[in-house]
């Protein structure tokens, strides 16, 4: 497949280079609810991690991505061509989605050995491999029904691998595998990446997303919200203000302690517990021992408020 | 001795979607749905012998009607949504749809595995509901209404499958209401009527056929040609509207 042009002008981190898959202005919505919001970005080879809440549009953009969906507004190109209109286009496409796709009365190697024939696979040896690289030879002929969650997982992505595409959409592909094949399917992803081949990977946890993809692009409530290496990612997610809750054994002794503390913003006390704004979240978190000890307060409990990741996206699309 | 499925040479893109289809067509319940029609065929049959009319053929005749109007689009119902509706509403289509074989093709498969599913079911049914009411000599047209009659009703629920997320519903009301209700007092839509235009197929070449015939109707091989004609605009319109779908089954 000819790569594409970047987009001329400054380097932005939302586009790849010698990009396979490219996103104009996508947006789709379904009734009410908008679903991508003006989503710009490219895919190139090497594996990119597409990061965001539950909710945020992922499945929404991979389905996008391969055709699934038609966008209300906006383009999306696979190798130049529309992947909607354009049947050949899903010749160098594979999509493992989230839910389970695949009916269940199939076995794994029906499944793969169906998906090969469609794709025009003419050698027969595909399908073993596909299943081999996921580690279910053995267990090829069992009805994806009395599969566990991870061994259908792994089933779709042998069913994805064996037209040996150049584009991989890989739809929270770790789900429900236990850590021994997560740490195999990381490694395969990896693979498929060094081999050239555009990897798209989606999940809500980031450090899974970290230890696969050098290239991630965050989306947040439908819209691109960043994009760049890891470390760009969370020094993005590190700046946002946080909340923090301490239960200690004098709360207003240390809520006045705290007032003069640089790294804070905010202090209140909630029925009890004391509850610090901050923009430095570590700079708190060193001085909140010795501040405790300097005024005698003993701390029982420190919980970060909105720690979880999907407050941390949304604050960067605040 | 068959070679292991592991060392079998991969089929046709068209072949693969065509043993796909069969094998949805036929999971147990929908096994069961399907029987159903075809033994109300056979008990049709036997209620032929209550009718009150001096011969077999006469009384075989009161009952075309409900074979035609009821257990022929019941049982495609029952098939035509398995092929692509009931696919499209578990999501499992994408899996087809994510390919790169024509649109034509997949139609073409799928209709065709339902084609050979309904035929192969209701043919035997309906032939035999004639010999059980007697009239063994109105087999062969009972067959060729059945074969035209199948193939045009698959036609019409694939293209709806590929139309409408709750396709076994508007199946069913296209086929109670459209079909029985208004094509019973408007001409108009019973030649468009799969199971009107299977009625003319009998009335036209069965044994005391005119008793079923209707004014404004093609009859015998004119309604054939009219079933295959049918078959063909529903095929192709299936094809237009699957290039529309969104097989996801629900969105995100």
């Amino acid at each position: 497949m000819s790569a594409l042009p970047s987009p001329p002008g400054p380097v932005d981190p939302a586009f790849a280079e010698g990009a396979t898959v490219v996103l104009g202005d996508a947006s789709v919505w379904f009734g009410p609810k908008v679903a991508l919001t003006d989503v710009s970005c490219s895919f190139g080879p090497g594996v990119t991690g597409l990061l965001g809440p539950n909710g945020a549009g992922k499945t929404t953009l991979m389905r996008a991505i391969c055709g699934l969906l038609p966008l209300n507004l906006g383009t999306v190109r696979v190798g130049g061509l529309d992947p909607r209109t354009r049947r050949e286009a899903q010749r160098s496409l594979a999509l493992v989605p989230e839910e389970d796709a695949s009916p269940g009365t199939l076995s794994a190697r029906e499944l793969v050995r169906y998906t090969a024939a469609m794709h025009g696979v003419r050698d027969r040896g595909a399908p073993e491999r596909a299943l081999a690289a996921v580690d279910l030879v053995g267990e090829a002929d069992r009805r994806l029904a009395e599969f566990s969650k991870g061994m259908r997982q792994r089933a779709k992505v042998a069913a994805a691998l064996v037209g040996e595409p150049s584009i991989l959409v890989l739809d929270e592909p770790l789900n429900g595998a236990d850590p021994v094949q997560r740490v195999a399917l990381i490694e395969l992803f990896r693979r498929l990446g060094d081999e050239g081949r555009t990897v798209i990977v989606s999940s809500h946890v980031l450090h899974e997303v970290e230890r696969l993809a050098g290239r991630q692009i965050v989306l947040v409530r439908g819209r691109l919200a960043a994009a760049g290496d890891h470390h760009a990612i969370r020094s993005a997610i590190a700046d946002r203000p946080r909340r923090v809750l301490l239960r200690s054994s004098d709360p207003r002794r240390l809520a006045a302690a705290l007032v003069g503390v640089e790294a804070v913003t905010g202090v209140g006390v909630e029925g009890g517990d004391v509850i610090v704004s901050s923009l430095r979240a570590v700079d708190l978190a060193r001085a909140l021992p010795g501040l405790a000890r300097g005024a005698g307060v003993r701390l029982l409990e420190v919980r970060p408020l909105d720690d979880s990741l999907e407050s941390a996206f949304r604050e960067l699309v605040r | 001795m068959t070679a292991p499925a592991a060392e079998r040479a991969l089929p046709k893109p068209f072949v693969a979607a065509f043993v796909y289809a069969l094998r949805l067509c036929v999971p147990p319940k929908r096994a069961v749905l399907l029987a159903l029609p075809c033994v109300g065929a056979l008990l049709f049959g036997l209620l032929a012998h209550t009718v009150d009319d001096p011969t077999p053929v006469g009384r075989f005749t009161s009952i075309i009607g409900p074979l035609f109007g009821l257990i022929l689009p019941l049982a495609c119902l029952v098939v035509g949504d398995a092929v692509l509706g009931a696919e499209v509403r578990a999501g499992t289509f994408g899996l087809t749809w994510l390919s790169p074989v024509p649109f034509s093709t997949i139609v073409l498969a799928r209709w065709s595995a339902g084609w050979v599913v309904a035929a192969a079911a209701l043919t035997p049914a309906l032939a035999l509901s004639a010999i059980i009411a007697g009239v063994p000599e109105a087999v062969g047209v009972l067959a060729l209404a059945t074969v035209a009659g199948t193939a045009a009703y698959l036609a019409l629920f694939v293209f709806i499958g590929a139309t409408f997320r709750r396709a076994a519903w508007w199946s069913l009301a296209i086929v109670l209401l459209g079909e029985r209700l208004l094509g019973r007092v408007l001409v108009g839509i019973a030649q468009l009527s799969p199971q009107w235009l299977a009625t003319m197929v009998y009335a036209g070449l069965g044994p005391h056929g005119y008793q079923v015939e209707r004014s404004g109707m093609p009859t015998g091989g004119a309604a054939v040609g009219r079933l295959a004609l049918l078959t063909v605009v529903f095929v192709v319109l299936a094809v237009r509207m699957i290039r529309r779908s969104r097989p996801t089954g629900g969105g995100e």
